[in-house]
């Protein structure tokens, strides 16, 4: 009989039901897992927050206030959203393809490094928007050959992408602060300040909210289309779902394997360029509170859907805001806002959200 | 336990072997329906066959009657006394053992400690290694089986495996022994020790219950045969009453008229597909392939026969792009595609239906339509300008699952959610639609129930008469002999025997697979002196 449990429709046997209310079968026990990790999250947040002596509901309070409690706060978490819906998508396109790209931070770095670089040294006289094409588009090349490396290895000599990711990580953050001590040195614990016309343009006023924003919109529509629509995407799908299926029936696995990388790495630069030009106007020591690592986690929540990134970005950029809300009205550490956010993975995890499978591993 | 031994000798049978009832059993799944008011009887000291199409219900039955699985109605009565087993623990105590399909051994362990798994505490299992091993090794000698109780599992070949999983039931007491698809893994020598093994427990008076699809086995050894079909019983049938037709039709609800003879096509003379001198490596195993030579035709069905693992599965690799090829030519068509990629291969005009379909054939998590478009998607036409042409692989879908008939014809169903047969369908259907010069067929019919394996068959057949030739590698000599032209019989990497099908019998294939050609003609050179090569 069949060599794998059945599942829930028989073979042989026609299940009649809709395209659509598949697809929401497909998504709706995920969602409420989600939902029901959120409110468990919530009840173990407020007994924390009990046990260091402060009301739970004020905490709660504080927390929704920082993370969406006005428009400027809300902004901040649609900036932060942004940056995480580019590293979630570095993240998720290579593991559609079964490729574990945990090297976002990386990409984030080298974008950031490239984005500073090309606005600070591109001549003056160039316009404005010329100077923001330019380096948002070098930025995001940047990010793809930080990229291009684990997969050309992956797939040539077959090196572990985890480790070569992991290794990038660190010269990747390490150029972010040779930039910062020696190439473009500021008073501060920056780099030099990018020209004001060189920074992507406010789009809502009142608010810290910039055209980066729209890049990460336009991001994961560049994704969708790339992972739904496109010849690549099947493939990236293929190759990830059963290398040997796909290999023996023509795909040039090893090409994929470079291009899913590439791409993943891509968006990883982007997330880089929006920081730099979009959000702090330098290289920041330290700028990324582990944004790139946290893609991994957005990417995981979305399934790896393109779609789904953007909702599960905002919930991991409202817990960052949220606790510095919450640091700044009841002075708890901002830590808080750290277990608050390894917690609710693990509730994830615990309750199925996030699945791994290692299909692989048994070739 | 008694004093002194704290390891349990094989627990003595005590009285009769009890007689196996079950009535009106009833079981469903969400929506769908595996068992349906089946009665079943196993009587004491028979060899029961239990027959039917894959998803016709009768894993589930004796998932029932081993306590795996809880019947939603009917009743299970043991030896007169209705019993409900809750688990396989439950039945084991109760002598009711059962042996799956994929086995439930401990790779690492030797084989004493896994027939004792469970049965003693897992200190003793440390400990008591000795005694355990004596213990084992009396066992096997009670049920004349040749067993090295010291042996590792993960060291020992597939049916030695499957007998230590039958002593470890024995060991524990069973009387009633239920096998579940025993011989999907085996080869015609390893079916035949099964079989002498089953006939020799019936002798001791156990019962048995073998799980099967294939017509073959019921005949061989069957005392009686029940045939579920849709998850009903279909009929139950004593030896004498029964022949391959009646149980093929009561399998199927319908007559399987016989393949179309052979004849048809004329056979080309320049060969569509040239191997000459192959040399393959896999991994340690140097010389999988050993200096393989030989033409196929257009509209002939080459035959390559073999006991698994004498290089059949390097052979289709190689020949499929994905295992290096050490020295040699292959030729598609005149042209030289030696080391081409699948790509390269495929552009040729190979097509290959890969004996592992879920690990090779199919993307399991991809719809039908998917499947069917991928040898497109990597070629590229089945997109524009980087663009997939997504109506344009659903409709084409739609034809094609209607023209192989596969049930459900939703391109946008996953591919794991089909039967065997109907997957196996969808891999012919992509890989027939390039219309193929050469077809690499590997076991294309394992696993398959008879209807679509006789569909499978009908289909290489066309094939041929379309002046396309076909490589069919197989372990199912029936099969080899139903449908080649030519057979050939690899052994140890080598080609020991070639003939046309007329000049063979089934007795010279078994003789030349165990590795002595009776009349040796492989490609006119004497293949009991093998030519040495590099």
């Amino acid at each position: 009989m069949a060599t794998r449990p059945e599942p829930a429709g028989v073979p042989g046997v026609p299940v009649d039901r809709s395209e659509v209310a598949a697809r929401v079968r497909g998504w709706a026990p995920s969602l409420l897992r989600t939902l029901i990790a959120l409110v468990a999250t919530a009840a173990i947040f407020s007994a924390l927050i009990a046990a260091l002596g402060v009301n739970p509901a004020d905490a709660l309070t504080a927390f929704w206030e920082g993370a969406a409690g006005n428009t400027f706060n809300f902004g901040q978490t649609v900036m932060i959203a942004s940056l995480l819906a580019c590293t979630g998508l570095a993240a998720a396109i290579p593991f559609q393809a079964r490729l574990w790209n945990v090297g976002g931070e990386g990409q984030l770095w080298f974008g950031a490094f490239a984005a500073v670089t090309l606005a600070l040294i591109l001549p003056d006289g160039m316009p404005g928007w010329l100077a923001i094409t330019i380096t948002v588009a070098g930025a995001t090349l940047a990010g793809a050959f930080w990229g291009f490396i684990p997969g050309i290895l992956k797939a040539t000599v077959n090196a572990n992408e985890v480790i070569t990711c992991l290794m990038l990580v660190f010269i990747g953050i390490a150029l972010g602060n040779y930039a910062i001590s020696t190439l473009f040195p500021s008073e501060s614990n920056q780099t030099e300040s990018v020209p004001f016309d060189r920074l992507l343009p406010n789009i809502w006023t009142g608010t810290l909210v910039t055209a980066g924003a729209l890049l990460a919109l336009g991001a994961v529509l560049v994704a969708l289309t790339l992972m739904s629509g496109t010849s690549l995407g099947f493939q990236i799908r293929a190759v990830g779902l059963n290398r040997n299926a796909a290999r023996i029936s023509g795909m040039r696995t090893g090409r994929v394997i470079v291009l899913a990388f590439a791409i993943g790495g891509a968006f990883g630069g982007l997330a880089g360029a929006i920081a730099v030009l979009g959000i702090n106007g330098a290289v920041v020591a330290g700028f990324s509170a582990n944004f790139g690592f946290l893609g991994i986690a957005v990417a995981l929540v979305a399934r790896l859907k393109p779609l789904w990134i953007i909702p599960s970005a905002l919930l991991f950029a409202a817990l960052r805001t949220g606790s510095s809300g919450l640091q700044a009205q009841t002075g708890i550490s901002a830590t808080v806002g750290e277990i608050l956010v390894t917690v609710l993975v693990v509730l994830l995890l615990a309750l199925g959200v996030i699945r791994l499978r290692y299909a692989e591993a048994a070739q | 336990m008694s004093e002194g031994s704290v390891i349990p000798a094989a627990r003595e049978a005590a009285g009769p072997v009890p007689g196996v009832r079950m009535t009106g059993i009833s079981k469903a799944y969400g929506s769908t329906v595996a068992n349906d008011r089946v009665d079943f009887e196993l009587l004491p000291g028979e060899i029961h066959v239990l027959l039917g199409e894959n998803g016709a219900g009768k894993t589930t039955l004796m998932g029932i009657l081993f306590g795996m699985v809880r019947p939603d109605a009917g009743e299970v009565r043991l030896g007169g006394e209705t019993v409900s087993f809750s688990s396989p623990e439950d039945a084991l105590e109760r002598g009711v053992g059962m042996v799956h399909q994929h086995f439930m051994l401990v790779q690492d362990f030797n084989v004493a400690e896994n027939v004792v798994l469970g049965s003693v505490s897992p200190l003793d299992l440390m400990l008591r290694r000795a005694e355990i091993e004596r213990r084992v090794s009396e066992a096997a000698e009670r049920f004349e089986m040749d067993i090295d109780p010291s042996a590792r599992i993960r060291d020992l070949p597939i049916d030695t495996q499957q007998r230590v999983e039958i002593l470890k039931l024995l060991y524990r007491g069973a009387r009633i022994v239920i096998l579940d698809e025993p011989t999907s893994s085996l080869g015609p020598a390893q079916i035949e020790a099964l079989f002498a093994g089953l006939k020799q427990l019936r002798e001791a008076g156990h019962s048995i219950v073998m799980v099967t699809h294939k017509l073959g086995e019921v005949m061989e050894l069957a005392d009686r045969v029940t045939v579920l079909k849709d998850g009903r019983n279909a009929t139950t049938v004593a030896r004498g009453e029964f022949d391959e037709r009646s149980l093929a039709k009561a399998m199927t609800g319908r007559e399987l008229p016989e393949l179309p003879a052979k004849s048809g096509g004329e056979i080309g003379r320049e060969p569509l597909l040239r191997v000459d001198d192959l040399v393959v490596h896999s991994g340690a195993r140097l010389h999988a392939v050993h200096g393989v030579s030989f033409d196929l035709h257009p509209g002939e069905i080459l035959g390559i026969a073999g006991v698994e693992g004498n290089g059949q599965r390097e052979l289709l690799d190689a020949l499929a792009g994905v295992l290096e090829i050490e020295s040699g030519t292959v030729e598609i068509g005149g042209r030289d595609v030696t080391g081409a990629s699948p790509k390269g291969l495929r552009e040729a005009g190979l097509s290959i239906i890969h004996e592992d379909r879920q690990g090779w054939g199919l993307v399991l998590d991809m719809s039908l339509a998917e499947n069917l478009g991928l040898a497109d998607v990597a070629a590229g036409i089945a997109s524009r300008h980087g663009f997939l042409r997504r109506r344009g692989l659903k409709s084409r879908a739609r034809g094609l699952l209607e023209e192989y008939d596969v049930r459900p014809a939703n391109p946008d169903a996953l591919a794991l959610s089909l039967s065997g047969g109907n997957q196996q369908k969808v891999v012919l259907a992509r890989e027939l639609a390039s219309d193929p010069q050469v077809l690499i067929a590997a076991n294309p019919v394992s696993g398959l129930d008879v209807g679509a394996a006789d569909y499978v068959h009908r289909r290489l057949l066309s094939v041929r008469e379309h002046g396309r030739a076909v490589l069919l590698i197989s372990h199912d000599l029936d099969e080899l002999l139903q449908l080649s032209d030519r057979i050939i019989v690899l052994h140890r990497g080598r080609i020991l025997y070639l003939a046309p099908v007329h000049e063979v019998s089934i007795d010279v294939l078994s003789m030349a697979m165990a590795g002595s050609a009776p009349s040796p003609v492989a490609d006119g050179v004497p293949a009991s002196a093998p030519v040495e090569r590099g």
